[in-house]
């Protein structure tokens, strides 16, 4: 019976092998492809603030920060909201209700991101700009924008991993700290919270995740203005006018014009390499840290 | 003193709560008052018309239907050996934590770059043109990491009573596999099938440089230059032009159908995943 | 034996299957400008019923990416709202770009209601130039209300961009770098200035209804303001009527010279006028290479 082969360990195999080969001709790819721009400009392509493609100028400084801005926005809004909700559903609210307060979170944590988008056009905006209108803004297309619509879009997704999470903790351990006399607040704080950290901080990163790499609900309302940098390091000015993410830049005309012209083109794979490593970097990041915390616990 | 900040416990994240859920309730309404109007039957098997605004969207839910369905031929027997991997075949460890990790990379990966990597190698490198095989194959491998999830997920939730009779009787790993694993396991597959099926018919991006054009592709023929109609790319050349009335029926109606197929497919996937999670509690 | 039968079988139809893949169904591919695209869509859609060809029509990317897909034989024709320039002849030396007029439009600088009630009725270079710089930023300077000024320019890319840009600066490559909100297609650039307050934006004056967005005249040198009307931009005084164009790599052949001999033709000039562009007076005028 040794001798028989497993043809389903060699599928295993195979498909194993294929998904880290694509992962890795990915990666690949966008280097290669980017390989004119950092000849031309080296490191200094991250750095750079200018981009004008017409002038030959190429810098994804403003796009970093627009990126980052954004999701930040983002997180800072549906952190505090879907963490409060997921507290409420997991230890507040009776089992019975879970169903019902589950479900339509769910099922909002698929809608596409063009839905998004539209509503984000159709009502963020405008609420947005007469939100700002002390600032005297521009128009409602601005960072701030980009970001809420971000929030709302990951909201379901860190609610749902965050109640995950805490209904993870063993209902026993609750309960033991009840029977200690500990108030509901006292036992979420002190028992549930602390076991449940590794997969909270899931649900915020996953979240974190999806808002650095969704383009088209950020296309759609962030302005598209390139070259917005904050003046002072950790001035919020810039998210109240027009700026410019990595998705946004990716996902607009530039991607379909600048095959003819080496370094334009470099320069847009180059974008796609930095969109890559962020991202990429900040999952594998985080999935180290819940592997170490996991191990630990 | 305590029994105070248990109830401003209480309150504090009821009102998260209810914030949560407002905001998911206005964008859900916002969706159905505006969509519902649109929709009638004629809508879904009408081809658009020729003036802008006109007629349904049938070709462009074939589109995306045909899309969806490369996806899941693509990904399903790849998400079945990667789960094998992560459950069976892998020593327990390093190697199935990178496996995770990766997965959890590829998983993170924006839709965007799925889609220039599609328009550099299918469209310009391999010389097809717009195509919905390209389309279907970047959808794919886009929601592998969804399928062997959810399929992970059912495997370590079956009861170790079956494999440890199966390994009592003496069978082999790959015995094991085929005939106790697989078999209790399609739950998760179809699950995860079905929420891949949700998140690749909503996407944009990946078809925006591979296989979508806005207007003139009914049903495509052969694998180069047959470019698709869809319906994410339609509702985002039409939704900057909201402008129009006319289009604005037109955008609603085709966003509608959209959700409805994303909803469906993931209420479709709920009873398997709950099944799954209740195995995992008892078994 | 029914294993092996089976995997012939499979191999077979994954053979058969790629065989005719190799063989493209006859398409004709066209990509660009916002500005044409109506009209094309249109007249394509007729051919197709009428004919049985198969006529697929996308605007990513504007005129500039209808352009680069021509060049990168991704597309048979291309919709542009500008001439081809001598930097598309440099940048795609081995395409023979041959352009085919199909009609005329008035490019027009078009603003939000609350400016054209508020007086702004027309503006000449030097303010558009100092609009677009960002020299002026506020509309009272230009005599109209106490509001902020929001360009929504056109993407680089874009025909109306090029031809606004070789309107002000003689040639769009000497147009200084500016960082502006950008808009990509004419429904976008019309919806955002409709939604914004103090805003203008390049657009084809065929897209202004006169109820939500406004189309401004133009001033000459010290001379009277010129309406984007038919009349003005048939007679040729209209300083910004352009014309559009379906350009192929070489002389249009098969298929796609057919859509070209629609569009050109009665219906397809009954099409552009439809639309609010001006036909050609008569036949089709070819561009002097």
């Amino acid at each position: 019976m040794r001798g028989r082969r497993d043809p389903l360990l060699w599928w295993s195999g195979a498909a194993t092998l294929l998904a880290a080969g694509f992962g890795l001709s990915m990666l690949a790819l966008f280097a290669v492809e980017s390989l004119p721009v950092w000849r031309q400009e080296g490191l200094g392509f991250l750095a750079g603030s200018r981009w004008f493609y017409r002038g030959g100028e190429f810098g994804a400084l403003p796009m970093i920060y627009g990126t980052v801005a954004a999701a930040a926005v983002a997180l800072a809004v549906a952190a505090p909201l879907g963490l409060g909700a997921a507290l409420f559903t997991a230890e507040v609210l009776p089992a019975s209700w879970r169903m019902a307060v589950k479900l339509p979170v769910e099922l909002l944590a698929g809608v596409p991101s063009v839905v998004y988008g539209l509503l984000g056009l159709l009502l963020l905006r405008d609420w947005v700009y007469r939100l700002l209108r002390p600032f005297d803004p521009l128009s409602g297309d601005t960072l701030l924008t980009a970001g809420l619509l971000l929030a709302v879009m990951i909201l379901p997704t860190v609610m749902t991993l965050a109640d995950d999470a805490l209904r993870g903790v063993p209902a026993s351990q609750r309960r033991a700290a009840r029977g200690l006399g500990l108030t509901g607040a006292e036992a979420a704080w002190g028992v549930s919270l602390p076991r449940a950290l590794p997969g909270l901080a899931a649900a915020l990163l996953l979240g974190l995740g999806r808002a650095l790499g969704e383009t088209i609900a950020v296309f759609l309302v962030v302005g598209r203005q390139d070259n917005q940098l904050p003046e002072r390091l950790l001035s919020l000015a810039p998210l109240a006018r027009p700026g410019q993410t990595l998705t946004s830049k990716l996902g607009g005309a530039e991607t379909f014009i600048a095959w003819g012209d080496p370094l334009h083109w470099g320069a847009i794979c180059g974008l796609g390499l930095v969109l890559l490593a962020l991202v990429v970097g900040l999952t594998l990041w985080s999935g180290r840290l819940l592997e170490a915390r996991a191990g630990r616990a | 003193m305590r029994r105070a900040l248990d109830r401003g416990f209480r309150v504090a994240t009821a009102v998260c709560a209810a914030g949560a859920l407002v905001t998911l309730a206005t964008i859900a309404g916002a969706i159905l008052w505006r969509g519902l109007p649109a929709l009638d039957w004629g809508f879904l098997v009408e081809a658009t018309g020729e003036r802008l605004g006109t007629g349904g969207v049938r070709y462009q839910t074939l589109g995306t239907l045909l899309l969806v369905v490369t996806a899941l031929a693509v990904s399903a027997p790849v998400a079945v050996g990667l789960a094998l991997a992560q459950t069976v075949y892998l020593p327990r460890g390093t190697a199935r934590r990178r496996l995770r990790l990766g997965l959890y990379a590829l998983n993170g990966v924006p839709s965007i770059l799925f889609g220039v990597f599609g328009l550099i190698v299918f469209v310009r490198l391999f010389g097809w043109g717009k195509s919905w095989l390209a389309g279907g194959l970047v959808l794919g491998v886009m929601i592998v990491p969804t399928l062997t999830v959810a399929l992970v997920e059912r495997i370590e939730a079956l009861p170790r009573k079956y494999l440890a009779a199966a390994a009592g009787l003496g069978l082999t790993r790959g015995q094991v596999v085929r005939s106790v694993v697989l078999p209790q396991s399609r739950g998760g597959l179809i699950s995860g099938a079905l929420l891949g099926l949700a998140r690749a018919a909503g996407e944009t991006a990946p078809i925006l440089f591979t296989a979508a054009v806005f207007a003139g592709a009914t049903l495509p023929e052969g694998i180069r230059e047959s470019p698709v109609l869809a319906l994410p790319y339609h509702v985002f050349v039409l939704a900057q032009d909201s402008f129009d009335p006319a289009a604005g029926s037109q955008l609603w109606g085709a966003a509608f159908v959209l959700l409805g197929l994303v909803f469906a497919a993931s209420l479709l996937a709920l009873p398997a995943r709950l099944a799954s999670a209740e195995e995992a509690r008892h078994g | 034996m029914k294993r092996p039968g089976r995997v012939r079988v499979l191999a077979l139809s994954a053979l058969a299957a790629l065989l005719g893949a190799a063989a493209a169904p006859a398409t004709v591919r066209v990509q660009g400008s916002t500005t044409v695209n109506p009209v094309v869509v249109e007249a394509a859609a007729a051919l197709t019923r009428e004919t049985g060809i198969r006529i697929l029509v996308d605007t990513a990317g504007g005129s500039s990416g209808g352009i680069a897909a021509l060049a990168d034989g991704r597309a048979e024709v291309a919709m542009s709202s500008r001439p081809v320039s001598a930097d598309d002849r440099k940048r795609y030396p081995r395409t023979r770009f041959e352009p085919v007029a199909i009609g005329v439009d008035a490019l027009a600088l078009v603003v939000s209601r609350d400016l054209w009630e508020g007086g702004v009725r027309s503006l000449d270079r030097e303010a558009a130039a100092a609009l677009y710089e960002g020299r002026v930023s506020n509309w009272r300077q230009l005599g109209g209300p106490d509001r902020r000024v929001v360009f929504f320019n056109k993407e680089p890319g874009r025909g109306t961009w090029e031809v606004f840009a070789g309107w002000l600066y003689g040639d769009a490559a000497a147009a200084p770098l500016v960082s502006l909100p950008e808009v990509g297609s004419n429904e976008e650039a019309r919806s955002k200035v409709a939604s914004t307050p103090g805003a203008i934006t390049q657009l084809s004056a065929a897209w202004a209804d006169g109820q939500r967005v406004f189309a401004l005249a133009l001033r000459g040198a010290g001379g009277a303001p010129i309406s984007p009307d038919a009349e003005a931009v048939a007679a040729g005084r209209y300083p910004l009527a352009r014309r559009l164009w379906l350009i192929t790599d070489g002389p249009a052949r098969g298929e796609a010279a057919r859509l070209l001999e629609f569009v050109l033709g009665p219906r397809g000039q009954e099409l552009v006028r439809r639309h609010g562009y001006l036909p050609l007076a008569a036949g089709g005028a070819r561009e002097a290479p």
